[in-house]
């Protein structure tokens, strides 16, 4: 029994995994297995109840291999471990038989289906996609019912390993781009994926992009909608949302939850979430330019009013304007650290009083508080945090620009970041094509 | 999949950055009356080169115009392109001075003109590196985003005419066609050259309908229209031809009581400064393309980085204003040069090609 030899000195190390002997009809079996993955009593049950039915057998165990269990032979001692710790249980014969390896009823260890955290939906499904990949991939199939739908499974990682899975539709899906990201995947198979960042870099996209490669989704209608405008939807196991691939810009403007409304102010909400966008990139960026560089382009009575609110503020517009985006960064990234209990009191010490004393004291003028206020509120009207904080890194070019070169630099930065996101590709598809990725379309 | 569009629109781009500094000065100072029939020849003849040239191309698809040069023999191709390159160059060194030398006169004149020719390149050169597909890409967005500001400007600029100033709509000298071999009008031709040439350069992984092309091009010359007859119906052709960039100063008359801005000129302005921007990254492009083709040993990036330090370098020795308008008369035999000999040197050798072809099959 060199087997359980192996397994009882393990077991000293991995004080998780059970040894049990247990009588399967007549026949004397050890069961291994972790006891954190599995639940025992429930599980023998089950085998007492399978073996009761298979009673007249001779060998309850080629029986049991036939229905929910695989046979793995007694010398391959790495496959039997990697089974245990996938959470499989292994049944130990008394002789030299093959063991076999079966899926037995595993303890509880997700949350059940839940409403949305990070994206709320006013009209629609408002069930959420969970950390277990099983489950988020019976939501979704369940949400796409089609007979071309196509789920690939993937193990990736040696030291860590962890499932992926890929689903498409097959006949929709853009092929040339299913293919590479196929063919990326199978060469870097062996690298460990413990984050985003590490599935980009096995991706091979770069690691300093400014802007998301794929975009993530917590709800099965948008993941849904994305295979049938020939998306890839990839999950990972543990991960509580959907992985789409290409990321393409119109993502972050358009939702098909819009598609609940009807045309007219779809249309109009769109219209809105890229106004916000500009808003977020260029406001600050104008403000300073037209302070600092080019107050003759605005009308004489505003130039007026700006110059008289910035009375008694002692630094150049930039440094005034740097200082409070700096604060409201830091008000935005404590408020996501902070427990839910506590949000509200930041929101009241960084936005009013904060704010109110900050002009008081005249450090900063109060148009610019304005818009700050106006930019920060607007960097959240795109879809998907993702994006929001991509455009939140990009404003700081165009500021600094802008205080440089004025309205000039302003245009060249935007003309700069036009530049940067058309240079953008993911496998063939360009970050700046439309929402439906067609067949053999690459622009 | 079809990039018609995509291609139209950095064509148009790259014509509309080019079209309303110089082109309206060189106009009024052509004719005193009917420049109608200036601009509709100057178009004219644009339109009769744009179809001889994508004719040859067509027959020399799917090869770019290097490559259809060079099937005649490596020197043919090297001596017909030699002046092409330096077309570009020099293109390229008077639009990046004169576009710093305007931003300069209009709206920054406490910043010194090599940040701004600096800041220029180094957009351009941005783009240049990251490609021609990125480049159309990029155009067809900074489009989406600029047109809003020039459509403004176009229905505002409109607000000072004088329609009486449209007469007399014609005498002698523009009936009799005189001024054609007159400097200023073969310097006009500076708004149509710069731009037609890249259909050439396109590889052959972006396809296009060059009767698209055609057709869009038409959108043209209502443009070169504006740009020429809203200075001259607000000032009158004499004031006019006293004005170094007669468009800007005109839209600099409107006054709108609802903008917050003063000066309108000054976004339409930029605009065209990103448009040209554009323009500028295709051009370093194309010469990184043709510079490649002589020494195969370069890389693109190293390419462009190169052109880019010597066009910098030189723009840094123009001392003067006098100097650019020296520069771009010089320029006017290559410029005639690119106009004519390449467009039909191309349908030539497409021709030619076309009939061995059919021959052999």
């Amino acid at each position: 029994m060199e087997l359980l030899e192996q397994l009882r000195s393990r077991q000293r190390q991995d004080s998780d995994m059970f040894i049990h002997r247990f009588s399967l009809v007549h026949y004397p079996v050890t069961l291994v297995g972790a006891a954190s993955l599995i639940d025992l009593p429930q599980t023998m049950k089950l085998l007492q109840l399978q073996a009761q039915n298979i009673v007249t057998s001779e060998q309850p165990l080629l029986a049991l291999s036939g229905g929910i269990g695989e046979f793995i032979s007694q010398d391959d001692i790495p496959q039997v471990i990697e089974a245990i710790s996938e959470g499989k249980l292994i049944i130990v014969p008394d002789n030299a038989d093959p063991c076999v390896k079966l899926t037995p009823i595993s303890r509880t260890l997700s949350r059940s289906i839940e409403a949305p955290i990070t994206e709320n939906v006013l009209r629609g499904g408002i069930s959420a996609f969970i950390e277990d990949l099983d489950t988020n991939i019976g939501i979704l199939k369940k949400q796409t019912i089609s007979d071309r739908l196509r789920v690939h499974t993937y193990w990736l990682g040696s030291k860590q390993r962890r499932k992926a899975t890929l689903l498409y539709i097959d006949g929709v899906v853009n092929g040339s781009f299913l293919q590479r990201l196929q063919r990326a995947i199978e060469s870097h198979q062996t690298k460990d994926v413990p984050d985003l960042q590490a599935l980009n870099a096995m991706l091979g996209f770069t690691k300093w992009a400014l802007v998301t490669r794929f975009n993530t989704t917590e709800l099965p209608d948008s993941a849904s909608y994305a295979l049938g405008q020939g998306k890839v939807v990839m999950f990972l196991d543990r991960l509580p949302f959907a992985l789409i691939l290409p990321s393409v810009v119109v993502d972050m403007f358009a939702s098909d939850n819009d598609r609940s409304y009807p045309s007219f102010f779809m249309y109009a909400i769109r219209l809105l979430r890229i106004i916000g966008l500009l808003t977020n990139m260029l406001m600050p960026g104008l403000y300073v330019a037209l302070v600092s560089v080019n107050p003759d382009v605005l009308r004489i009575e505003i130039a007026m009013s700006i110059a008289g609110s910035r009375v008694g503020v002692p630094y150049p517009a930039m440094v005034e304007t740097i200082l409070l985006l700096v604060i409201l960064e830091l008000i935005l990234e404590a408020s996501i650290r902070l427990p839910k209990s506590i949000g509200p009191t930041i929101t009241m010490v960084g936005g009013i009083i904060l704010g109110e004393a900050v002009v008081e004291a005249r450090l900063v003028s109060n148009v610019l508080i304005i818009i700050l206020a106006a930019t920060t509120i607007a960097s959240f009207t795109v879809i998907g945090f993702h994006n929001a904080i991509s455009i939140r890194i990009s404003k700081y070019l165009i500021l600094i620009l802008s205080s440089i070169f004025g309205v000039l630099g302003l245009f060249a930065g935007m003309v700069v970041i036009s530049a940067y996101l058309a240079s953008i590709t993911s496998f063939g598809i360009p970050y700046l094509s439309s929402s439906r990725v067609k067949e053999q379309s690459d622009g | 999949m079809d990039k018609s569009l995509q291609v139209i629109v950095v064509y148009l781009l790259t014509h509309v950055g080019l079209i309303f500094f110089m082109y309206p000065t060189d106009i009024i100072e052509t004719l005193e009356a009917g420049h109608w029939i200036a601009v509709l020849l100057g178009f004219a003849i644009h339109i009769a080169l744009l179809t001889v040239y994508l004719r040859g191309l067509k027959y020399g698809a799917p090869n770019n115009i290097i490559d259809i040069f060079k099937d005649v023999g490596r020197w043919f191709a090297m001596v017909i392109l030699f002046p092409v390159a330096l077309y570009f160059t020099m293109m390229i060194i008077i639009t990046v001075r004169a576009y710093s030398e305007i931003v300069t006169l209009i709206f920054l004149d406490s910043t010194p003109l090599w940040a701004i020719m600096a800041l220029i390149l180094f957009v351009s050169s941005l783009m240049a590196m990251y490609g021609v597909e990125s480049i159309f890409r990029t155009g067809l967005l900074v489009a989406l985003l600029f047109s809003p500001a020039l459509l403004l400007v176009f229905s505002l600029a409109f607000q000072n005419v004088e329609f009486l100033y449209w007469f007399p709509m014609i005498d002698e000298r523009s009936a009799t066609f005189s001024y054609v071999f007159s400097k200023p009008y073969l310097l006009s031709f500076f708004a149509f050259t710069g731009g037609f040439l890249f259909l050439g350069f396109i590889p052959s992984y972006i396809p296009y309908k060059p009767r698209k092309v055609l057709i869009a091009s038409t959108a043209l010359l209502p443009l070169f229209l504006i740009s020429v007859y809203v200075p001259l119906l607000t000032f009158g052709p004499s004031a006019a031809s006293a004005l170094q960039f007669p468009f800007i100063s005109a839209v600099d008359t409107v006054n709108v009581s609802w903008l917050m801005f003063d000066r309108v000129t000054l976004f339409f302005l930029l605009s065209l400064v990103g448009f040209s921007m554009i323009f500028l990254s295709l051009v370093i492009w194309k010469t990184s393309l043709l510079v490649r083709s002589a020494f195969k040993f370069m890389s693109h990036i190293v390419t462009v980085l190169a052109i880019t330090a010597v066009i910098f370098l030189i723009c840094l020795y123009i001392p003067d204003w006098q100097s650019v308008e020296r520069l771009l008369w010089w320029n006017t035999i290559l410029r005639l040069y690119v106009m004519f000999v390449i467009p039909i040197t191309t349908l030539a050798v497409g021709l030619l090609r076309h009939r061995k072809g059919a021959n052999l099959t």
